[in-house]
């Protein structure tokens, strides 16, 4: 199958050039599609922008083939040009070719546009992120099927019955979901229904752009595993573009990793993750937060990934490879196969192994304690914010018309009685799904949120007392305010579009020491631009916030924040909108700093592996908050490899690890969406979804506890109460499956395991 | 030329001030920070004042400058707009004031040299006329639209960025003076005072014309006081009216902007419709006076031979109009960063086409 030579030693690395850029090596049996060649092109101004480079790949029939790259690497172009969808101005050249069964072949780029359209419903289906603004808020998703079924002169009966059987596969209650209007359902019913949607027409390929990415990872892994069962049920051929490996190495048959417009590595996904030999794809394992590898081996990839205008001479990853020589520099490397369907685009694959290695596995876990101490600072032993019975509830008031006044406001338990202390130089980070109040509780913390009741202190210092009664107070109120700072999650809001980094950076130092030299404030700016890696820092200071990039804004939010000296940061969701690669290095440099400047930080996150290495690596804790309450809490390693509480069990099932052998299956959990936070579930409020749920936990609430070894890991679950609570007498939770499906939100897992 | 002078360059000559020479020698660290952070970092040298100055003018008047011309738009707009100053200002010296009998009666425009626009029926040159109305015109105008843009904008931000009891009076304010239909207002303030100052008649022009727009502006508050920009200056303790001046209102200025030159047009077509409905008394030349009587005494309506006095000025007003409309067209650039950036920072040529090059990373980005 393969043309390329594997018999090349690898000795005579200035010989082997006679493969030349041969790269049309990756061939399986039956494909369903052929892409050959295919390149997009821009033309600007500076050059012509290369966003795809010559790429073949087929696609074979029924598997799920993996797309891993980074954003800016070209894997949505990619996924644009099977469906000959590029858009304008940019030029698509090359072949795609779309085999349905027997021997017919379609010339995907030679339709003409009927026909294409016709094809992409009805053959090929694409399925993008952010499934909100695929719909039309206008009519119902009843109407959404009927059009599409219309449009393609289907059969409208049988089609319809399709769409039911496919919604009630993805764990959704059809009636229910068709006469709803997109805003009514949650993001991941959206999702779902996305998926249905673009099934209805009995596709046989779907490929779909990072179509979880805007999901919680519970919700992405529950998509995850359905989506494995829909393409054994209807004989799908499935493209997941992502760029989260650990996500799909579970579910891929192959994967192919993109990296500067052009695939790197192909390979099946066990030999890909088990044995990756492209020097780009084993620094990707080992930049991936996840909750496998040990912290220490976590590593950022230096450099940055080519702008596509100028794209390195010879392999396009020489620049940031530790292996490139001058063979590389000067040529592009074909493809060298490691076994026959394993390719791999490096001259020196087999020199990868030794130089960039790699220890995934499960048995390594929580490995490396040792050098994991390299950031943990000492924590004081009086707190520095200090957390009483916090709660905050926001009265949500209806569509504030008229009427409103009279209307009793619903109230949303963002966070339900929690105390919290954070130490100097801690790290806390809180975990949960979306709506959970972690970002509320963070607020709390720094004193951006004035809590509905209990006590929010700093130093012993009631915040809000400060505040109110300026004079009275031991600390003022300003000195609080000071230090307790925010970086916020999104980088493009964070700093002010209209102003350039220089007059960001010196708001806070006019505020606090306006008596500074500005030359001095310039001089303290500059060199701290410099410290974060931006440089030439003058530069950097004279642009504005859409010249810089999405980690290089972040920098710049961290810088500010740091500029007030203070003693805690809130971090929400600071890493989250990053390329993975750049977590791990946007976080290094948080813990650095940390080192330095002895600040606390509070960090907020829905993934887990995130947490893990923030909190493990600075020897903090993890919090576990659902539905506004902290239900565990303890060391990180702890928290990630001995979860108590059936919650963070869940969460920890939701992280995708690198372990291939593990396939994604049915979660530990009934029901995958969220309750409705304005009336919260009675007792312990995970009893509607908890696997573990008896009848006590409907009527009484667990509060949290610790396991009397000494530790600080507590859980607030009745099955760390000893054997004389009722719990363990009462009978368990069982639901009838068909009044679950009609009253929950979405239906119930119960059924799922038969 | 955007671009900090660095230190070395003004490191060789002496230091020409006091101030300088204490800021030579670094000074105030942050009193927690200690100096072996980069926290701690002092100058170690200066830049002098005029440096910073020529910074400050660079940015502020050469950078908007700069953008501003390179917009055909907004090039025209200001030309036509500095062409009716200079008529109000300097024109008003050089032509000679209209006087009766000062030529033939109803001279055509383009017959007669000392005429150029022609007479009208008491022989007042119509050129001379429409020069010096110009001055009350534009104080009018000038009165009219920093009124409007001045009330929005205090109102509008006050209310979006205090909210609560501050919001819901102001607003409730607002709401009432946007419901009393204009015109008729105007038509009964104009009755009972009489207004013959030019400024006080642009303010009763726009009494309440400013209560759409400082709606509109509150609603922009409101959306840009949830940016996390803002919560971030809020919670670094920045006060108020520096968070108002430095992060909300550089959001809004395009927005104002065009608002501002839009009531400007909106002040000369209401200030000419009410003199020509005889609304407003007569008291100074005016554009719209002169239309009036030009149909009154002219009959310019239903005669070729009079249409000139009547047309003259409808033509000022159309093309002072229309200049205004392509200044507010391209001042939206002169607040846009992405702009700006081109035309301030001389050291990165390159990011020219940075708008492009976005566009084609959302198209990777898929
Ligand atoms: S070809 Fe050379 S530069 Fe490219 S990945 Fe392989 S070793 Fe590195
Ligand atoms: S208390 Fe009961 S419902 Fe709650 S987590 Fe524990 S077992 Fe589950």
């Amino acid at each position: 199958m393969s043309k390329t030579d594997d018999t090349q030693t690898p000795t005579t690395a200035g010989t082997r050039t006679g493969t030349g850029t041969d790269r049309t090596s990756i061939r399986v049996d039956d494909p369903i599609m052929e892409i050959r060649n295919a390149s997009v092109t821009f033309d600007m101004e500076r050059g012509e922008s290369r966003v795809l480079d010559d790429v073949s790949l087929d696609i074979e029939r029924d598997e799920i083939l993996g797309i891993v790259g980074e954003s800016g690497s070209g894997k949505s172009m990619f996924a644009s040009a099977l469906l000959d969808a590029v858009v304008n101005p940019g030029i698509l050249s090359g072949e795609v070719t779309y085999r349905p069964r027997g021997d017919a072949e379609v010339d995907v780029l030679g339709l003409s546009p009927e026909e294409l359209r016709e094809l992409r419903w009805e053959e090929i289906s694409m399925v993008f992120q952010g499934a909100q603004s695929s719909f039309n808020p206008t009519i119902t998703i009843r109407a959404h099927f009927e059009e599409t079924i219309e449009a393609h002169n289907y059969n409208m009966e049988q089609a319809m019955a399709h769409a039911r059987e496919l919604l009630s596969d993805l764990y959704m209650d059809p009636d229910r979901v068709l006469d709803s209007y997109p805003h009514e359902l949650s993001g991941g019913m959206q999702q779902r229904t996305l998926i249905a949607l673009s099934l209805v027409l009995e596709p046989n390929v779907l490929v779909m752009d990072e179509p979880t990415a805007a999901l919680d990872l519970l919700m992405q892994r529950s998509i995850l595993s359905l989506l494995e069962d829909l393409q054994e049920k209807y004989d799908l051929s499935i493209v997941f573009i992502t760029h989260d490996l650990p996500l799909v190495a579970g579910l891929a048959d192959r994967l192919a990793v993109m990296y500067a417009f052009e695939f790197v590595e192909v390979g099946p996904a066990g030999d890909l993750i088990g044995n990756p030999t492209h020097p780009y794809t084993r620094s990707l394992l080992k930049a991936v937060p996840n909750l496998d590898t040990p912290l220490a081996e976590m590593r950022p990839i230096d450099g940055m990934a080519p702008d596509p205008v100028d794209v390195p001479q010879g392999c396009s990853y020489h620049p940031r490879c530790p292996l490139a020589d001058e063979t590389c520099r000067a040529e592009d490397p074909a493809y060298h196969s490691v076994s026959p369907d394993h390719q791999s685009a490096c001259f020196h694959w087999e020199d990868s192994a030794e130089a960039i290695p790699l220890s995934t596995g499960g048995d390594e876990r929580g490995g490396g304690d040792g050098e994991m101490r390299a950031f943990a600072g000492n924590q004081s032993d009086e707190p520095v914010v200090s957390l009483e019975n916090v709660d905050v509830h926001f009265d949500q008031v209806a569509d504030g018309g008229l009427l409103s006044v009279f209307q009793e406001p619903d109230t949303v338990h963002a966070v339900d009685d929690i105390s919290l202390d954070v130490y100097e130089n801690d790290v806390v980070t809180l975990v949960g799904e979306s709506g959970c109040g972690k970002t509320t509780l963070g607020k709390a913390v720094i004193g951006a949120q004035r809590p509905t009741d209990g006590t929010v202190a700093y130093r012993g210092q009631d915040i809000w007392e400060a505040k109110d009664s300026r004079r009275g107070a031991d600390i003022p109120y300003e000195h609080i305010r000071r230090s307790l700072q925010m970086i916020h999650q999104d980088p493009g809001s964070s700093l002010n579009p209209n102003r350039k980094v220089q007059a960001s950076l010196e708001a806070p130092l006019k505020r606090w020491e306006p008596d500074m030299d500005p030359d001095d404030r310039q001089e303290r700016i500059l060199s701290l631009l410099e410290y974060v890696g931006m440089s030439p820092p003058g530069d950097y200071a004279q642009r504005y916030p859409h010249q810089l990039s999405g980690g290089e804004k972040q920098r710049v939010a961290l810088i500010r924040a740091l500029l007030m000296n203070p003693d805690v940061i809130l971090a929400d969701e600071a890493v989250s909108a990053l390329d993975v690669s750049l977590r791990v290095e946007v976080m290094d440099l948080m813990l650095e700093l940390q080192d330095l400047f002895d600040t606390s930080y509070v960090f907020i996150s829905h993934n887990l592996s995130n947490a893990r290495y923030f909190s493990g690596k600075a020897g903090g804790r993890i919090g576990v908050m659902y539905l506004g309450e902290l239900v565990e809490i303890g060391p990180a390693e702890q928290i990630i490899n001995d979860p108590q509480h059936p919650y963070t069990k869940v969460l920890r099932w939701s992280t995708a690890d690198l372990d291939i052998e593990e396939t994604v299956e049915d979660p530990p959990l009934r029901g995958i969406d969220i309750p409705d936070p304005v009336d919260p579930p009675s007792g312990c409020r995970f009893h509607t979804r908890c696997p573990e749920a008896r009848e006590a936990c409907t009527r009484e609430q667990p509060t949290l506890g610790g396991h009397g070894d000494g530790t600080e890991h507590e859980t607030a679950c009745f099955r760390e109460y000893d054997e004389s609570h009722e719990y363990w007498d009462s009978e368990p939770v069982v639901e009838d499956d068909a009044d679950a499906t009609a009253d929950d939100e979405s239906g119930s897992w119960g059924h799922a395991n038969e | 030329m955007g671009t900090v002078k660095r230190t070395e360059e003004t490191d060789d000559r002496p230091p020409a001030s006091l101030e300088e020479t204490i800021a030579d020698g670094g000074t105030i660290a942050g009193d927690e920070a200690s100096a072996d952070t980069p926290f701690g970092t002092v100058s170690s040298g200066t830049m002098s004042r005029r440096d910073r100055y020529e910074m400050l003018v660079n940015e502020w008047v050469v950078a908007p400058f700069k953008i501003l011309w390179s917009d055909w738009r907004a090039r025209v707009g200001s030309l036509i707009i500095l062409a009716y100053v200079l008529m109000g200002t300097v024109g008003v010296r050089v032509v000679d004031p209209p006087r009766v009998g000062e030529g033939d009666r109803l001279v055509s425009p383009f017959e007669d040299l000392s005429h150029p626009l022609g007479t009208d029926n008491m022989g007042n040159d119509i050129f001379a006329q429409i020069v010096h109305a110009t001055p009350p015109m534009l104080e009018m105008i000038v009165a009219g639209a920093v009124f409007t843009t001045v009330m929005a904008v205090v109102v509008g931000t006050l209310s979006g960025y205090k909210g609560g009891r501050t919001d819901q009076l102001l607003m409730t304010f607002n709401d009432i003076l946007m419901t009393i239909p204009g015109l008729p207002l105007v038509i009964v303030i104009a009755v009972i005072l009489e207004p013959r100052s030019p400024w006080l008649v642009g303010v009763i022009i726009t009494v309440n014309a400013w209560a759409g727009l400082a709606r509109a502006i509150r609603s922009q508050v409101l959306t840009l006081r949830e940016e996390s920009y803002v919560e971030a200056s809020r919670l670094m303790g920045i006060s108020t009216p520096q968070i108002v001046m430095k992060d909300i209102m550089p959001g809004l200025m395009p927005y104002i902007l065009v608002n501002f030159v839009n009531s400007a047009r909106s002040v000369i077509f209401a200030s000419v419709g009410l003199y020509f409905l005889g609304i407003l008394p007569f008291t100074e030349l005016n554009w719209g006076v002169m239309m009036n009587l030009s149909y009154e005494t002219g009959g310019a309506l239903y005669t070729w031979e009079t249409a000139h006095w009547l047309l003259a000025p409808m033509i000022t007003i159309v093309i002072l109009s229309f200049g205004l409309i392509l200044f507010s067209q391209g001042t939206d650039r002169v607040f846009n960063p992405r702009v700006r950036a081109r035309h301030t920072s001389a050291a990165d040529p390159e990011e020219g086409d940075d708008d492009m090059s976005g566009e084609v990373a959302t198209h990777i980005r898929g």
